[in-house]
Order: C-alpha cells, then sequence, then structure tokens
C-alpha cells in the first residue's frame, strides 16, 4: 500500500512535468509575468492587480473580448531573470498569444527569442526604448510611451520647453544601476551635450535601494538644480525619504512614471509636497471606466486588491488597468480584422500595430483624461503618448501641466540607430520588410 | 538482489581500483547517459529542455568546480558567482573581439581568465583558512561583481550595461542565439558536462587529487609529508575557477541568451555552494543530485498546480516551493549530513546485501 501511494505520487510528478498541459481551445490566452513576492512587489503587485481586474471585469460585463473568455494567467518571478526564461517557455507550451515580461531584464532575454517564435511582446510603458522601431522589432511593443520619450519629456517640462535654459545648469540623474535605469542615459547625454548642461549619473545599486545616504550625501555636496530619478520599487521610497531628510527641495525633483506612486509619497505625506513625476496616465476613480471595475471585480469579491490601503485610487492601480485596456483594445482590433474571435499571434500582432485610442474610442471605453489619445502603426510600435506632470500636494497628486510632447528629432535618430545595432548584433535578424510607412 | 556483488572477482589491484569495481555502477550510468543521450531528446519539450534539463546540467557543473575547491581541497570559497561571471564575460569579449572564433574554443580559453581569478583570489588561501578564507572570496564576490557594472569595456559600452550573446554556429548548426534549436543547445551543454565531468573524475582519483584530499584533511600533516601547500591549493583553486568559469560561459551562452552584472550577484554563489553542500562535498555524483534537488524541484513543484487545475495563484505556488523545498533541504540534512550522494551511497550498500539486513 505505501509503496504504491509513493509510486504514484512520482508517478503524477513526473506527467506533471512531461506532459505540458491541455491546450483549452475557448479562451484567449494572454498570460502575465507578475512579481507578487521578492523585491520589487511593493510595486509590482498594484500594477498586476489593475491588469488582472480589468481582465476580469471585461470577462464579467461582456463575457471576455468578442464573446471569448480571456485566461490572463499569471506566471510568478518575483523579477528574477531565471523565472522569466521559464515562464516565458511555460506559456510558450501551453498556446499563450503573447508574453508579457515585466522586467527589462526579462525583456533582454526574451526579445531575441519572441523573434524566432514569432510572439507578440507586450511591454506597456517598459522595455527597450529602441522597440518603437516596428521594422526592426517585428514582434515587440511597448504603449503608450517610452523611456526616452519618457526622458525627453521629462527634460521638456522642468526646462519649460526651451532646453537650451538649462545650460550651464546641473542635472542629477539619480537610477538604478540596473538595464533598466540605464536606459533613459544615452538620450540624457546626448541632450547634455547639445543644449550644454551638465548631466550627473549617480547610480542606486540593487543592494543599496533603502539607504541611498551615500547617493544624497552626493546630491548634497553638488547640488544639482534637478534631480531626475529613474527608481523602481523599494528605490522610490528610499529616495523620496533620504530627500526629505536630507531637505532637498521638492520642487527640484522630478520622477519617471513609476514615482508616481501615492504609497511612497504617504510615507513622507506634507513633507513632500511639490514631488513631481511624468505620468502618461491620472488616476481617475470617478470615470466610468474605473466604475465598471469597481463593479464587476473589485466589489464581487474577485479582485486582488488590497481595499483597506486604497489601492483602488492608486495611480499605480489604474496605470495597470490602462495596460489591459490597451491590451484589450488591440485584441478587439485583431478579430474584428481577421473576422473571428479566435485569433493567432500573427494576428494579435496586427491588431497591436493598428490601435487607435483617439478621444471618441477613449471616451467610449470610460477613460477620458485618464491617458493621452494615441495610435501605433507597423513601424511605430510605441505610440508616443504625451504624458503629463503630476504633482504631488501631500495627500494626492494633481496634474501640473498640459500634456507634455517629446522631442522626437532627438529621439529617433537615436533609435535608428539603437535599432540598426541591435539588428546587426542578432544576426540573422528577421525584420518586417512588408512595413512600407 | 539488484547489486549483487557475489561472483565478481578481482584479480589484480588493477581491478580493484577501476574506475567501477562493480558492474552494476556502469550499467546504471549506462542508463542514465542512455536517458541524457537518446531518451530525452526524442520526449522532451522545449519547456522540458530551457528550465529543467539544460539548467540542471549547468548548475550542476558550476557545483562540480566549487566541489572541487571545497569538497576534495577544503578551500571554502564563496566566490563562485563572480567566477562564473568571469567566464561568461570573458567569453562575450572574445567572440565579440574575434567574430570567426570557434565557440568550443572561446568558451575554453574563457575558463583560462576565470581561473586566474581564481588563483589571483585563492593567494591568500595561503595563509589564512576556513571562514577566514571565506570572507576573503566573499571580496573576489564583490570586487569583481562591482567591475562588471563599472567597466563598460566588458559589455561594449552597450547602453543597457547587460551582454547579449550573437547567434553562433558550429559545424554548420547554430548553437548559440536565439536562433539555436534548443536541442543543439542541449547536446552541446551535455557534452560539456560529460567531458568535464569525466576529466574531474579522473583528477580527483589521481595523484593531484590524492594531495588536495591531504591539504583538506590536515594540511600540516601534508606538508609533513612532503606535499607543497602552496602547489596544491592555487591548483586545486585553477581547476575549480576554470570548471566554474566553464560552467559561467555556457549559463550565458547556451541557457539565458543575455545577463547583465546582477546575474552573478551573491545569490548566485550561495546557490551553487547550496548544490555542493547539498549533494555532498567530497563527490562528484551530489552535484548532480544537488541541482536535481534545487534547481530541477522547484520547476516539477510549480508545474502541479496546474496540472491538477488546483486554483492556486501563482504567487501562492512561489511561497508554497520555497516552503516545500526548505523543508527538504532541512529533511535530507537531518537525515544524511554529508549530502544526497552519501545517501545513494547507502542506499546502494543496502541493495547490495538486501535481502539480509546486515
Amino acid at each position: 500500500m505505501k509503496f504504491t501511494f509513493k509510486a504514484a505520487l512520482l508517478s503524477t510528478i513526473l506527467a506533471a512535468g512531461l506532459a505540458a498541459p491541455a491546450l483549452a481551445q475557448d479562451t484567449l490566452k494572454l498570460p502575465n509575468m507578475s512579481y507578487r513576492t521578492g523585491p520589487f512587489a511593493a510595486l509590482g503587485t498594484p500594477h498586476m492587480n489593475g491588469q488582472l481586474d480589468y481582465m476580469t471585469m471585461l470577462n464579467e460585463r461582456d463575457g471576455g473580448i468578442g464573446g471569448v473568455r480571456i485566461a490572463f494567467d499569471e506566471c510568478e518571478t518575483g523579477y528574477n531573470t531565471e523565472k522569466g526564461v521559464e515562464c516565458y517557455e511555460k506559456t510558450k507550451s501551453e498556446g499563450a498569444l503573447l508574453t508579457q515580461p515585466w522586467s527589462t531584464g526579462i525583456t533582454l532575454q526574451v526579445l531575441p527569442r519572441t523573434n524566432v517564435d514569432e510572439i507578440p511582446m507586450y511591454a506597456p510603458g517598459y522595455g527597450f526604448s529602441a522597440m518603437q522601431d516596428g521594422k526592426t522589432f517585428k514582434w515587440a511593443f511597448n504603449p503608450p510611451t517610452s523611456y526616452w520619450d519618457g526622458a525627453s519629456m521629462i527634460m521638456n517640462a522642468i526646462s519649460n520647453g526651451n532646453l537650451d535654459s538649462l545650460k550651464g545648469k546641473k542635472v542629477a540623474f539619480l537610477h538604478l544601476d540596473h538595464p533598466y535605469g540605464k536606459e533613459p542615459l544615452p538620450l540624457l547625454q546626448a541632450l547634455a551635450e547639445t543644449h550644454g548642461f551638465e548631466l550627473l549619473p549617480v547610480p542606486v545599486g540593487l543592494s543599496e535601494m533603502q539607504t541611498q545616504s551615500a547617493q544624497w550625501l552626493q546630491i548634497r555636496r553638488e547640488r544639482p538644480d534637478f534631480v531626475v530619478m529613474w527608481g523602481w520599487g523599494a528605490m522610490n521610497a528610499g529616495a523620496i525619504t533620504e530627500a526629505v531628510k536630507t531637505r532637498y527641495p521638492m520642487d527640484q525633483f522630478v520622477s519617471v512614471w513609476w514615482g508616481a506612486h501615492e504609497a511612497d509619497l504617504n510615507l513622507v505625506g506634507e513633507a513632500g509636497k511639490g514631488f513631481r513625476a511624468l505620468s502618461w496616465n491620472f488616476a481617475d476613480s470617478n470615470s466610468k471606466l474605473m466604475q465598471d471595475v469597481k463593479k464587476h471585480a473589485v466589489d464581487a469579491g474577485k479582485s486582488q486588491l488590497n481595499q483597506g490601503a486604497g489601492e483602488f485610487d492608486y495611480t499605480a492601480y489604474q496605470r495597470g488597468i490602462l495596460m489591459s485596456v490597451i491590451l484589450a483594445e488591440g485584441v478587439k482590433v485583431a478579430q474584428e480584422h481577421a473576422g473571428t474571435p479566435m485569433i493567432t499571434r500573427e494576428q494579435l500582432r496586427w491588431g497591436l500595430e493598428n490601435i487607435k485610442l483617439d478621444e471618441a474610442r477613449l471616451e467610449e471605453l470610460g477613460a477620458t483624461g485618464m491617458m493621452a489619445p494615441f495610435s501605433m502603426s507597423c513601424s511605430n510600435h510605441t505610440g508616443h503618448a504625451s504624458a503629463w506632470m503630476v504633482e504631488w500636494d501631500g495627500a494626492k497628486f494633481n496634474k501640473v501641466s498640459d500634456l507634455v510632447e517629446a522631442d522626437r528629432s532627438v529621439i529617433d535618430p537615436l533609435v535608428e540607430k539603437a535599432a540598426a545595432d541591435y539588428a546587426s548584433a542578432n544576426q540573422p535578424w528577421q525584420m518586417n520588410d512588408d512595413c512600407a510607412q | 538482489m539488484f547489486y549483487r556483488i557475489a561472483g565478481q572477482y578481482k584479480t589484480s589491484y588493477h581491478t580493484d581500483y577501476a574506475l567501477f569495481p562493480v558492474k552494476q555502477d556502469a550499467w546504471l550510468l549506462a542508463l542514465i547517459l542512455l536517458f541524457a543521450f537518446v531518451v530525452f531528446p526524442l520526449t522532451a519539450s522545449d519547456f522540458m529542455f530551457r528550465a529543467l534539463l539544460i539548467p540542471v546540467l549547468i548548475y550542476a557543473l558550476a557545483a562540480l568546480g566549487l566541489n572541487i575547491l571545497t569538497g576534495y581541497a577544503g578551500q571554502l570559497s564563496l566566490g563562485t558567482g563572480a567566477f562564473m561571471g568571469v567566464g561568461a564575460y570573458a567569453c562575450y569579449k572574445l567572440i565579440t573581439i574575434f567574430p570567426d572564433l570557434n565557440i568550443i574554443v572561446a568558451i575554453a580559453l574563457s575558463g583560462f581568465f576565470s581561473a586566474a581569478a581564481g588563483v589571483a583570489f585563492g593567494l591568500p588561501s595561503l595563509r589564512i583558512k576556513g571562514f577566514y578564507l571565506a570572507i576573503a572570496t566573499l571580496a573576489a564576490q564583490f570586487f569583481l561583481l562591482w567591475l562588471f557594472q563599472k567597466w563598460a569595456w566588458l559589455y561594449n559600452y552597450n547602453a543597457s550595461g547587460a551582454i547579449q550573446v550573437p547567434n553562433m554556429q558550429l559545424f554548420g548548426v547554430t548553437v548559440a542565439g536565439a536562433q539555436a534549436p534548443v536541442l543543439a543547445q542541449y547536446f552541446f551543454v551535455l557534452i560539456v558536462v560529460c567531458v568535464i565531468t569525466m576529466f574531474a573524475v579522473n583528477i580527483t582519483r589521481g595523484r593531484i587529487g590524492r594531495t588536495w584530499k591531504a591539504v583538506r584533511d590536515m594540511d600540516i600533516a601534508a606538508e609533513l609529508v612532503g606535499i607543497n601547500l602552496m602547489k596544491a591549493k592555487l591548483s586545486a583553486f585553477f581547476v575549480s575557477s576554470y570548471i566554474v568559469g566553464i560552467a559561467g560561459a555556457l549559463f550565458v551562452f547556451m541557457w539565458r541568451g543575455a545577463a547583465e552584472a546582477d546575474l552573478f550577484d551573491i545569490q548566485l554563489s550561495f546557490r551553487v555552494l547550496f548544490i555542493a553542500i547539498i549533494g555532498g562535498l567530497g563527490s562528484i555524483l551530489g552535484n548532480y543530485l544537488g541541482a536535481l534537488l534545487i534547481v530541477a524541484l522547484p520547476v516539477l513543484i510549480g508545474t502541479v498546480p496546474a496540472a491538477f487545475g488546483l486554483p492556486i495563484s501563482s504567487a501562492m505556488v512561489e511561497h508554497l516551493n520555497t516552503m516545500i523545498i526548505g523543508a527538504l533541504i532541512i529533511g535530507f540534512l537531518i537525515i544524511e549530513p554529508h549530502g544526497l550522494a552519501r545517501f545513494w551511497a547507502l542506499i546502494r550498500e543496502k541493495l547490495i546485501i538486501w535481502p539480509f539486513p546486515h
């Protein structure tokens, strides 16, 4: 008896490992690589909750997209690149329509494979900036805006649109010492050279995220006119508390969109007044979109949201919602074009390339004012949505600017070069030669 | 019954000291190799290769390298992750500087860079021992990681600071890069691992291996019988770091495809050290058993809920996984503190005398 039990256990473990789970034909498989564990869980979780809740809402309200339910399965990576490989292979074998790597490190690993395996990669608001070049990166998408767009928009915003006014000034670039944090450096260096401001990169190692005393000592000594932050996870909260402690003027402290996170600012409250972030989304809990999510996912008890902490109103949570809005739009466009609700990877790729989220469509979705309108094409896989500067008033973020534009004339040549470099380093690389635009 | 040694007579010292004094051991190994070379390639899926087989082989190789240093020569090292990094970065530089270089040559050469780094950081072992040496190798870990991050030449001034593996061919087959079929990568790794394992088995059984063991067991006694401690310790550092460096090159080129410096942090060193300790210090087989437990088992456990349709969230599976593996590690170490290799040795002894208890 004992032996048979052990044998049964062993054989099930073996069978589970060997047999790929049966493919269910009646769902759209849109898996996500989540990290609700590990050092970046604090910022990852609200985004993942948002992404998941919007898809849950679509399943509950509309029965999915085009009448087919969405299987938005999560594969936990803990931001660990090793798990990323595992999750990519697992979801691929299960027939996933796309991959959402959710980390610049995993993106770097997976990007060349997606081009060979012909799987769309959806990296909303993160990833590799050069992915905007859809001719080179046929299968990769990073709407609504890229890091280089973000860096350019931040510089435009802090100089009030006149970058030459920064001449002779000093801009500290406080960033995570990781592929993600280094991403905007080439653009900022190019801007610093043309406009004559001094760029001071201040890297924060993964092990120093919480205690940035050395970095802020350097900032205090150098007295930069602006600090631009490119942080993630625990680094943002660490930087904001250090800035308050060293009494760095908050109105000179600007972050990329991930810094617009209420939980980090709640730690300092009033003392953080004046802190700004560039955000491509703006939280509006009363919008029709959010009310639908509230009704069908949150109040129905189908969400993992931490309601007690007010996570529903977080910019990060609602950003997650919008990430899924864009993806669902791509799926819908693909279904309409293909004439069938059960789309293939190639059809989804077409759908993502042909997303048109204009004001009318945003209003239809109930998301007016939550993000800027944008559209994509086969040569433009980013969409280049504009973004707002949001400012912390001690209790919440407010829009303090009109939509800020990125400086395409600086970014596009850099993108072209980076994409060409990437393709030549990865020869033979499949380009999208059909794209005429 | 399964392991009956009756009738296998040894008539010379040569046969008594043969690699497989018991015939069944050779049969068992042949069976495992049959699985590795024939059965898995015919049956396994991409997921099996990329998430299970290739990582197990590479981690086992890294642990084998560490085991030579720690298990055979008795020098504790916490710098394995960084030495893997040296191998990986050296291989990357070699193939970008000499694009026509054969990948086997590049990987074989990259081992020498990590071996040189290993010897350099092994120099303190001539004066300090045990935990103090571990701290010295810890310095190697932090210093080398810092170097990988700050020395932009190492990653060809890439904006993201990461190294990316180009597509590389060997005898007309792409073996590295995104275009490489997984089967080619698997066979490449398998053959390299087999060759190095054979080398390691032989070197640890021979004269050099015995000097290492003598140094490990009591270095003063070893010195008194005429062993040159400096030569013994530094050769252990050299061979160990060479193997670890090759494992690092395979780690990036045959499996990951891209790597940033943080990949080679102290967590990786600990992971390899745990594989060596749980597998069994001073054993070759143990590295494979340890890698199966630490690398493969979590992946297998992760697939269980989905296979049975259990409604457990992926994050919860991850938490459960950590708990189960932790409990198993403690459990195995309580049952057999000398590691899984010793555990297998006990099972084997029992099988030899089975069905009699003594």
